[in-house]
């Protein structure tokens, strides 16, 4: 085994100096990149029930500000007027319980039953 | 063959619904008489993209010209809408005034006609580049990789254009061409990744609503960073109850985090993803020996040894500066022709120090590998000669395009690269930089039926095929995805061989994601 001689150091340095303003995509600030080298240590890119889990996270964030109320429930309306169009679209197919509002999970239950329904086809 | 626009002189200018009615008056239309009023615009606002701008004085008048383009033997009739419509929040709070180019064919069904919206990226960039480089009824001539062609670049009609299968939408995000935050909000209030993409679901709903098309077929097209964008704006959509049919991506960037090329610091993002390309440029040289062309079977051969033993050996340099037996190195020196000696001193090897040492006393292209210039030459002033060829070419054309072909004027300066970069948000997901991976399999998740084609070019080294490939295979298998990559930098279209064979998969695209035969 070898080993480098140049120092990564010494790298940084000259490729930070040579950085071309128009590039697109262009990279991020330097202090950027260095928060997001320190994220990616603890947290490597998401593949299977991690990166589920990532995309739910971006559909509860939507649920959460819809509900403005913080009731954990929305009615059709206020989804609809919340940004969250779609559950009101599909609200009868989720409100299985005929409550007239629905959870997060009820929408995450929705989900997974539609395919599991999709698969066995 | 193909009549210039018949402008009439003088201001006249457009309400949205009048723009409205003029354009569902084409309907039934078949050639350029068919009657519906033609319109210039002079816009007085002055726009600007500067962080702090705020437009006070938004308007949504649009100059409307009548063209035709000939497809194949069959004219298509098509109106052009040039002008402002404004981004409204749920509370229909004016947010931004947004700048696109509409080609609508007249005549179609709104319920079957889809219509395409596009985004260049940066962020920063304004989507001139698609619209005059890529798929509208017109496109700029480049020649490239040939730096042979003069300026200014031709402006012809394009017989690859989309707008047999399409209707195409342009669209400037905020801060870029003429498109500018509405007071009191600032250009900075939608530079940030879901700002931007938050800003835009309004836009293209409200275009959608204003021009009677919100049961059209909708598809979403970006590049570059566009690609970064349009999966959020895809998610945002679909979870606002707004189906989105297709989406687009050529040349892409799903996560800052694994692109090696985006990383100013020290290394740590394994550029394994980036060996195909940097070979493809060693064959356009001639300089590779294991491998000899961009063919599908040399880039199979490379693209194993990138995953099977770069992709090891890099991390193993990554965690320790330790370097691979000399035989690995050699393979390397022989599907890239970079020589051992620089791949001993970076191994994990970036697209900077490949594009400045491959061939002597050469600069090589970030968005087109195969477009070079010597050391100290003009086109190397930049240190990007694919993009100093081609870019005041584009600058030229779309302030020359928009009066003259298009009937809009204005005083302000259309912006193809503003400074949004500088100040963007990039934050995204709880991590400092966007990974849009998981936008795309929430959108799939809320419609199984949304469909994902990948375009790119074999030698673009800044958002390299193969890196894609890595990304998309995050997805879980049998997700609707599809990839074509061809000859070509970052933006493929500007091949001549490339176009017609991405213009072909783009139409099997559409009808498989419309459910056409």
């Amino acid at each position: 085994m070898r080993t480098t001689t140049l120092s990564m150091t010494l790298w940084a340095a000259a490729t930070l100096a040579q950085a071309a303003p128009h590039l697109d995509p262009g990279a991020p600030p330097p202090a950027t990149q260095q928060a997001a080298q320190a994220e990616n240590r603890t947290r490597p890119a998401s593949v299977g029930a991690a990166l589920q889990s990532d995309a739910e996270r971006h559909l509860r964030a939507s649920f959460d500000a819809a509900d403005a109320a913080h009731r954990g429930t929305l009615s059709a309306a206020e989804a609809r007027a919340g940004g969250f169009g779609w559950i009101a679209n599909h609200f009868d197919a989720i409100d299985t319980r005929h409550t007239g509002r629905v959870s997060f999970d009820d929408v995450k239950r929705y989900l997974a039953l539609r395919d599991a329904g999709s698969a066995t086809k | 063959m193909i009549p210039s626009p018949s402008v009439r002189r003088g201001v006249r200018a457009f309400a949205a619904a009048a723009t409205l009615a003029a354009v569902t008056a084409c309907g039934g239309g078949g050639g350029g008489g068919s009657g519906t009023a033609t319109a210039t615009y002079v816009d007085a606002n002055t726009y600007s993209t500067t962080a702090g701008a705020s437009l006070s004085t938004p308007n949504e008048n649009t100059a409307v010209t009548h063209h035709s383009l000939t497809l194949n033997g069959a004219a298509i009739a098509y109106t052009a809408t040039a002008g402002h419509l404004s981004a409204l929040s749920s509370s229909q709070a004016p947010e931004a005034s947004i700048f696109y180019v509409a080609y609508t064919a007249d005549g179609a069904a709104a319920a079957t006609r889809p219509v395409t919206f596009f985004f260049n990226g940066g962020p920063g960039s304004a989507t001139a580049w698609l619209h005059l480089g890529s798929f509208a009824p017109k496109r700029l001539v480049t020649g490239v990789p040939a730096t042979t062609q003069t300026l200014p670049f031709p402006y012809v009609d394009n017989t690859e254009s989309l707008i047999d299968t399409s209707d195409l939408v342009f669209v400037d995000a905020v801060g870029t061409g003429l498109s500018e935050a509405i007071a009191p909000n600032t250009n900075q209030t939608w530079w940030g990744v879901d700002q931007d993409a938050a800003v835009l679901r309004d836009f293209v709903q409200r275009w959608l609503s204003v021009n009677g098309r919100t049961a059209s077929p909708l598809f979403l097209y970006g590049e570059s960073y566009g690609t970064t964008r349009v999966p959020v704006l895809t998610r945002l959509l679909e979870t606002a109850g707004q189906r989105v049919n297709g989406v687009v991506e050529l040349s892409s960037i799903l996560d800052y985090n694994s692109n090696c090329s985006v990383e100013g610091g020290t290394p740590t993002v394994n550029c394994a993803g980036f060996l195909p390309s940097y070979s493809a440029v060693g064959t356009w040289y001639h300089l590779a020996t294991a491998v000899t062309s961009d063919s599908d079977a040399d880039i199979a051969t490379v693209t194993l040894y990138a995953d099977s033993t770069y992709a090891p050996d890099a991390a193993a340099w990554l965690a320790g500066g330790t370097l691979p037996p000399a035989d690995h190195v050699a393979a390397l020196a022989a599907f890239t022709g970079l020589p051992a000696a620089t791949w001993d001193q970076r191994f994990d090897m970036d697209y900077d120090t490949f594009r400045h040492h491959l061939v002597a006393a050469t600069t090589l292209g970030v968005y087109d590998g195969r477009v070079s210039a010597l050391v100290g030459s003009p086109l190397d002033a930049a240190d990007d000669p694919s993009n100093s060829f081609v870019e005041p070419g584009f600058t030229a054309a779309i302030e020359t395009v928009l009066p003259n072909e298009l009937g809009f004027t204005t005083p302000s300066t259309y912006v193809l690269s503003s400074d949004a970069i500088n100040t963007w948000n990039f934050s995204h997901g709880g991590r400092s930089m966007p990974d849009v991976v998981p936008d795309l399999s929430a959108a799939l998740s809320l419609d199984p039926s949304l469909k994902v084609l990948f375009l790119g070019g074999h030698h673009d080294l800044i958002t390299p095929f193969h890196q894609t490939e890595l990304d998309v295979a995050r997805l879980p298998a049998g997700a609707p995805v599809t990839l074509h990559f061809h000859p070509g930098g970052h933006m493929t279209y500007l091949d001549d061989g490339s176009r017609p064979l991405m213009k072909a998969e783009l139409a099997a695209f559409y009808a498989s994601a419309t459910g056409a035969p």
